[in-house]
């Protein structure tokens, strides 16, 4: 058995983590799995926890949103364009090709060439290689997110992706559509190696034997990833201990995983943002302050929360979560019909007006039920609303025409950072920068949008952080959208499953970390 | 016998073509499988430069005719999340889903003939009553339910049967099959007990109502007139004409549950063709999408085909040359 | 009992059938006793719901439920067989007593071959090898004159045709040679030329074996040409039991006597039916001063010179295989060059077999079919040239048709007195709806069947009853023409005696043209001026009735005729015989 070694491997280890415990097999149930093997080829969550499996990045986040050293061992700014990382030495890929600074380059320069990552790395320069260990990271303008950006940077094996396959098509190809050798071939630095794909029903995972971190607690020997689109069948996978791990587990079912004796439930508040915009170029009285005032002031979205998302949802007065460096913990949740009324009839809409309102019923948790409590909501200050609710892809055609005065949408930000709701959401739409692309609300304030642009090549926390802040501070005076909530993050787990210290906010757990007790 | 096939081909090719139509007709309200593809920062430039590269911008009689070319060479285009021919992504979860119809098959004959027939046979008995109340109650009942129920009991509660999934399989004269493992059992039970639970009302009921006609029948007090006993006259003259009806019945029936194993698969994740026909509706996975409806529109016609000539072997009056 | 005594084959003892059920018991068959000798053919004859069928179930204990023997013994050969647990009645049944039904199609099962059928017989009450099972079964299928019985054995039911599959139930029947068979109905179902062969069977085959034979049949043709004895059975009581030619020479029982006196006769023709004192269900007539009735005041004048209807070398097809070929699609002749005139005021028979195209002619005429080549002229308007609706609207009006089961014409969620009204309101033939109601009132009347019966349906009437609406219906456009398709075929004896002696009445006070089609030569004789003899689709020969009954010409019609049961020992009393 080739676990055996492990086995040996963990028990020389056991000398530093009396803790640590022996291999385990576990079997964890997401909604999806990726849909490839090829990292880059979609920026998606599942892809995300699948990177963290197979692959490092230089530098990872924290629980508490901080960053932790991976490939990278330590980082210096060199200048405010340049950052210098010295990588960690003696890491090994899966293919057992040697892990340097020219993979450090040569993926970067294959994110730069994906369709979904070209924009988030357009002010990254080609990576300089100081040494097979150290490397500096360029941008063409003073970059904020640099550490961010490099949670992106998952080492590929740069040797096994070059070359020709067998169909004669270059390996390193990043495509989306169409096969390719990344889209079936994997060798990364990461804890696991695939062992076993079947799309969209499941992926068995083995840990590496040369994985470089010895230090991890993590003990899982073997982990099969299935998919279980449905709610229900997934927490009864778990309640009939088919599966060790589920996620998410769906707002109804907690209780129930709750009350199992053998079983845990982790919530934790997440960080995607659910809104409606209010469409300022379709509906004239939404470009009154007053009205869009008013709108907010009419959606009790504490309410919601409470009542429709069953509380699981932290409720929301600004797009930042609470840890983002834009968040503004005075702004508060505003909820008043009263205020709402008046401010109406201040606006001269006493008797309300009639708007469309559109919403996805597949993509949100809940999101039919709340726009429908919203519609309602606004009934109340006299606006009727023409609410249609449609399938994510139906909707996202409708969405892009703006084709309604109130749309909803959620958002998280892929570089965990405040100014990325603003750039897609609320800052002025622009063609050729791509900023607002999502903006339907067609909310346009320069003083907006120069606060982002300058907080974006502003390398100083501080200076950064009340940037941001200002930003949310005058969105949200300005109401240029209705927050609703943060939908929060569940997994249900075995309790033998140690599985809080590995999960985060960011909805991809460490699993390499995870620690199996028997 | 050729041209009845000869025909049947014909009408074959025909109904392709319409759901072919249709179902590419249907496509581009389906949604955008850019949105899908793509992750939220791409532009919409990038995305407008991915479908022209995809074909997807062209007028839509240049797209279906591309399609028919292709699909004519068994072609009908690369799913996009798979990215594999969708055919083949198609075919490779059939195995499944046929494991699964030809599971609850299984079940419904072997339970729907005996309980059908003892219900006719005794139709005054407590435990037939029993029976046609359980089948009348179970055919308002939706399968989703079922499904749910049968989980709750057998996986969580009672914990015997796995909630999700097919299981190990086995290769066995090149059928890939769970059928061959006792795992794979185990995973089979509860999906093909929820799939049955649609159709085991309908052919206890049609299987009962069958026989107590051919009962009466001028035949039947022949065969007793003969001086046969009574276990002949029920198991070998009634039965046979009972199963008659119920095979162009019952086969059109199962033809059509491989569609039916839609509901089914979701539940249980049971990785065949009809969650794949969702998943890729949610995906916007066109070409699977296409490809599944043109596939079980195909079984449907096969399986009906089957149950005529099969209902030509068995009924000696039936001339499949006479039939159109 | 008294087993002392002397028993016959089969003795029947006070039998009392009845039917329970939640309106009380239904008393099928009252204190019955009769008995069948070894070799005998005794006949039981009676009406519809007279209790004749439930006899023969009774004895081998088939009666449907919830029909139960209440008293009363069966004795076959002084053994008591009533009261017999399942397994030792089925000793008896096969092996003892066979049974012969009346429809071959429906007692054989389609989906086994003769072989399986015949052998299961003979392996469930013999103990002998399959071989030997076999052999007899030849043997039996060439008794009952099976040509090429090695091959045809091998064949499936629907393979054979009427005659030949009663043939193989016989066979069946009396595989293991059995003392007595019960014959219910065994040749109604089948056409006058096999009925002959069949029923010469089964008398050859109880003479030659000595097996005893209950013969249950509605038919006193079949009575009359093989009994040895006759019962005749009354709302399930046997009212008179006796030697064939003493029955039915000099029936002393009043129903025997107005049963016989209502039988359509071969040999001689009648001006009218005697009336049957024992039918119900018919009203006195009700007698109409037709010349200034509505009925009588037909805007159609009635002088037309030469043939009203002429049929001209009409051809017509139906394809029996399809085929995108030409040259490989299969039709049935249905109508092969048929021409013949009628005219005003006469009665014109069409008799023929099954599918020998009778009732295709008269579809044809009534517009119902298209012929493919050829003529059909009313009043010299040519039928087949007339293009739409609205041309052929006033023909319709002129021609009316009754069917065989008139039911299935009738909307069954219609009043009988809508029913009737249609045609009236349809043709716009009344002035206003008072005067509707009071014709349709008339025509029930005078149809026999009361005013009153106009607002019950269909389905509460009997079949004679039914017939009567239909004819009615049929009245209501004042037709010239009447076309009757087997109009009394599935009545009884004497409530097709009431019907034939409806419309005889009808055509003398309307001056009815009718066009008749049956295949029962005695009605035929009975009803009609002329004849036409139709075969495969062609008129082989045409004449007056009586000429073609007395002396045809064609040798199928002299086959046809020689082959109806001769009544020559049939009571002639109350006759009123027309002379010719």
């Amino acid at each position: 058995m080739k676990y055996g070694l492990t086995k040996i491997a963990g028990a020389l280890l056991a000398a530093g983590f009396a803790l640590n415990a022996q291999a385990a097999d576990i079997t964890i149930a997401y909604a999806s799995d990726p849909i490839s093997m090829d990292i880059h080829e979609q920026l998606s969550g599942g892809m995300m926890q699948f990177s963290h499996m197979s692959f490092d990045p230089l530098v990872r986040w924290t629980q508490d949103l901080q960053f932790e050293s991976r490939l990278a061992e330590k980082w210096e700014r060199i200048d405010p364009l340049t950052m210098r990382f010295h990588l960690r030495k003696g890491v090994k890929f899966h293919s057992g090709n040697d892990f340097t600074a020219k993979d450090i380059a040569w993926t970067l320069d294959r994110l730069k060439s994906s369709t979904d990552y070209k924009g988030l790395f357009e002010v990254f320069g080609s990576a300089k290689i100081v040494d097979d260990y150290t490397i500096d990271l360029v941008t063409t303008k003073p970059y904020p997110l640099l550490l961010p950006m490099a949670t992106y940077i998952f080492a590929m094996d740069s040797k096994f992706y070059t070359g020709v396959d067998e169909n004669n098509k270059d390996k390193a190809a990043v495509i989306k559509f169409g096969n390719t050798f990344a889209s079936g071939h994997l060798s990364g630095t990461g804890p696991f190696v695939v062992k076993s794909r079947e799309q969209g029903i499941k992926w068995e995972f083995e840990r590496f034997d040369g994985y470089w971190d010895k230090q991890s607690p993590g003990n899982v020997d073997k982990l099969t990833l299935v998919a279980i689109k449905e709610d229900a069948t997934r927490v009864a996978a778990l309640l009939s201990s088919d599966v060790d791990m589920i996620s998410p587990v769906a707002p109804n079912d907690h209780q129930r995983v709750k009350d199992a004796k053998n079983l845990e439930l982790v919530t934790l508040p997440g960080t995607r943002i659910i809104t409606f915009q209010m469409n300022q170029k379709s509906n004239p009285a939404l470009q009154d302050v007053r009205v869009r005032q008013a709108i907010v002031h009419a959606i009790n979205n504490k309410g919601i929360a409470k009542k429709i998302m069953k509380d699981f949802a932290t409720v929301a007065s600004q797009q930042s979560p609470a840890g983002y460096l834009g968040h503004v913990p005075e702004l508060e949740v505003r909820y008043d019909l009263k205020r709402a009324k008046a401010l109406m009839k201040e606006a001269g809409y006493e008797k309300g007006f009639k708007l469309s309102m559109i919403a996805p019923s597949d993509r949100y948790i809940n999101d039919a039920k709340i726009a429908q409590a919203a519609a309602s909501m606004l009934a109340k200050i006299g606006i009727k609303v023409d609410l249609k609710t449609m399938p994510k892809a139906q909707y996202w055609p409708e969405f892009d025409k703006c084709a309604a005065d109130m749309l909803m949408i959620g958002w998280h930000a892929d570089t965990e950072d405040s100014a990325n709701f603003t750039e897609f959401l609320t800052m002025t739409r622009d063609e050729k920068t791509g900023m607002g692309q999502y903006n339907c609300g067609y909310y346009s304030n320069p003083a907006v949008d120069k606060l982002v642009n300058d907080a974006n090549v502003e390398t100083d926390t501080e200076k950064r952080a009340a940037m941001l802040k200002q930003v949310e501070t005058t969105l949200y005076n300005d109401a240029a959208f209705v927050p609703l909530h943060w939908q929060n993050l569940s997994w249900g787990a075995n309790k033998k499953l140690d599985m809080k210290p590995v999960i985060n906010v960011m909805e991809f757990p460490y699993l390499g970390d995870l620690v199996v007790a028997e | 016998m050729f041209t009845f096939l000869l025909k049947r081909l014909v009408q074959a090719t025909i109904v392709m073509l319409v759901i072919s139509l249709v179902a590419f007709a249907v496509k581009d309200n389906l949604g955008d499988p850019l949105r899908e593809l793509t992750g939220q920062s791409v532009s919409e430039a990038e995305r407008q430069a991915m479908r022209t590269e995809m074909g997807l911008n062209d007028p839509f009689a240049v797209q279906y005719k591309r399609f028919l070319i292709n699909a004519v060479q068994g072609d009908f285009g690369t799913s996009y999340t798979f990215n594999r021919p969708a055919l083949e992504v198609i075919l490779d979860r059939l195995v499944a889903t046929l494991e699964l119809v030809f599971a609850a098959t299984l079940i419904i004959i072997c339970l729907s003939i005996p309980l059908g027939i003892y219900c006719a046979i005794n139709p005054k008995n407590w435990f037939s009553k029993l029976i046609m109340a359980v089948s009348s109650i179970g055919i308002s009942i939706p399968v989703f339910l079922t499904a749910i129920l049968l989980m709750y009991v057998f996986s969580i509660e009672l914990g015997w049967l796995p909630a999700y999934g097919r299981g190990e399989t086995a290769n066995w004269l090149g059928w890939e099959s769970g059928f061959f493992t006792l795992d794979g059992l185990s995973h089979l039970i509860l999906p093909a007990f929820a799939l049955a639970s649609i159709m085991l009302p309908l052919f206890i009921r049609l299987v009962r109502s069958e026989m107590i006609e051919q009962l009466s029948s001028e035949y039947v007090k022949f065969a007793y007139a003969k001086g046969l006993p009574q276990r002949r006259v029920w198991y070998v003259h009634a039965l046979k004409n009972t199963l008659l009806p119920l095979l162009t019945v019952g086969g059109v029936q199962i033809g059509t549950m491989v569609a039916y194993t839609i509901l089914t698969e979701k539940v249980f994740q049971w990785p065949g063709t009809g969650f794949l026909f969702l998943d890729s509706i949610q995906r916007t996975d066109t070409p699977v999408i296409t490809a599944y409806v043109i596939v079980v529109g195909l079984i449907f016609v096969i399986t009906n085909t089957i149950v005529d000539l099969l209902y030509g072997l068995i009924n000696p009056t039936v001339n499949l040359t006479a039939k159109g | 009992m008294s087993q002392s005594k002397h028993m016959s084959l089969l003795e029947v003892q006070h039998l009392q059938i009845e039917y329970p059920s939640r309106h009380g018991v239904m008393v099928a068959v009252k204190d019955l006793s009769l008995s069948v000798e070894a070799g005998e053919i005794v006949g039981i004859v009676g009406e519809s719901g007279a209790g004749k069928s439930t006899i023969g179930n009774a004895v081998i204990d088939l009666l449907s439920p919830p029909g139960v023997i209440a008293n009363g013994d069966v004795f076959l050969n002084g053994e008591k067989i009533s009261g017999l647990t399942r397994e030792q009645m089925r000793a008896v049944r096969g092996s003892k007593i066979g049974f012969i039904f009346q429809d071959p199609m429906t007692s054989l099962n389609t989906l086994f071959t003769i072989e399986q059928q015949m052998i299961e017989t003979v392996l469930a009450n013999e103990k002998v090898t399959r071989e030997e099972a076999y052999q007899r079964s030849i043997d039996m299928l060439n008794a009952v004159g099976i040509p090429k019985p090695e091959l045809r054995i091998k064949q499936y039911p629907h393979q054979f045709s009427g005659g030949m599959r009663q043939r193989v139930v016989i066979a069946i029947a009396l595989i293991c040679n059995p003392q007595l068979i019960i014959a219910d109905e065994p040749t109604t179902a089948l056409d006058v030329s096999i009925q002959d062969q069949i029923l010469q069977l089964i008398k050859t085959l109880c003479k030659e074996r000595q097996v005893g034979c209950m013969l249950v049949t509605h038919d006193m043709g079949v009575v009359s040409s093989v009994t040895d004895k006759v019962a005749v059975m009354y709302r399930g009581e046997l009212v008179e039991m006796g030697t064939t030619s003493q029955v039915l020479g000099a029936p002393e029982h009043e129903y025997t006597k107005s049963l016989i006196s209502a039988v359509p006769r071969s040999d001689i023709k009648l001006v009218r039916f005697p009336l049957v004192n024992y039918i119900e269900e018919a009203e006195e007539l009700h007698q109409l001063d037709i010349a200034n009735h509505w009925l009588g005041q037909s805007q159609d004048q009635k002088e037309y010179q030469g043939p009203l209807l002429k049929v001209e070398n009409v051809n017509l097809r139906f394809t029996t295989k399809d085929s995108i070929f030409a040259s490989r699609r299969e039709y049935v002749q249905a109508s092969n060059n048929v021409s013949f005139e009628i005219f005003e005021g006469e009665t014109f028979g069409l008799v023929g077999e099954s599918g020998s195209g009778k009732s295709t002619i008269a579809r044809a005429i009534a517009g119902l079919y298209a012929p493919q080549s050829g003529k059909i002229t009313f009043e010299g308007v040519d039928l087949t040239a007339l293009k739409n609706e609205q041309a052929r609207r006033p023909i319709r009006r002129q021609m009316q048709m009754v069917f065989q089961n008139p039911y299935t014409s009738m909307n069954p969620r219609m009043k009988v007195a809508d029913i009737i009204a249609e045609p009236i309101r349809f043709h716009k033939l009344a002035e206003n709806n008072q005067q509707v109601e009071q014709i349709v009132a008339d025509l029930l009347d005078h149809v026999g069947l009361g005013r009153k019966s106009g607002i019950k349906y269909p389905h509460e009437f009997s079949g004679g009853q039914r017939q009567r609406i239909s004819i009615a219906r049929a009245l209501a456009t004042r037709p010239r023409f009447l076309i009757c398709d087997e109009p009394t075929s599935a009545l009884d004896v004497s409530v097709q005696a009431q019907i034939l002696n409806l419309l005889k009445d009808l055509q003398d006070e309307l001056n009815l043209t009718m066009l008749f089609i049956s295949h029962d030569l005695p009605v035929i004789r009975q009803m009609c001026d002329r004849v036409g003899v139709m075969r495969h689709g062609c008129l082989v020969e045409v004449g007056d009735s009586e000429q073609i009954f007395t002396s045809p010409q064609d040798e199928y019609s002299k086959n046809l005729i020689s082959l109806m049961p001769s009544f020559e020992n049939l009571s002639k009393a109350h006759l009123q015989i027309a002379s010719s």
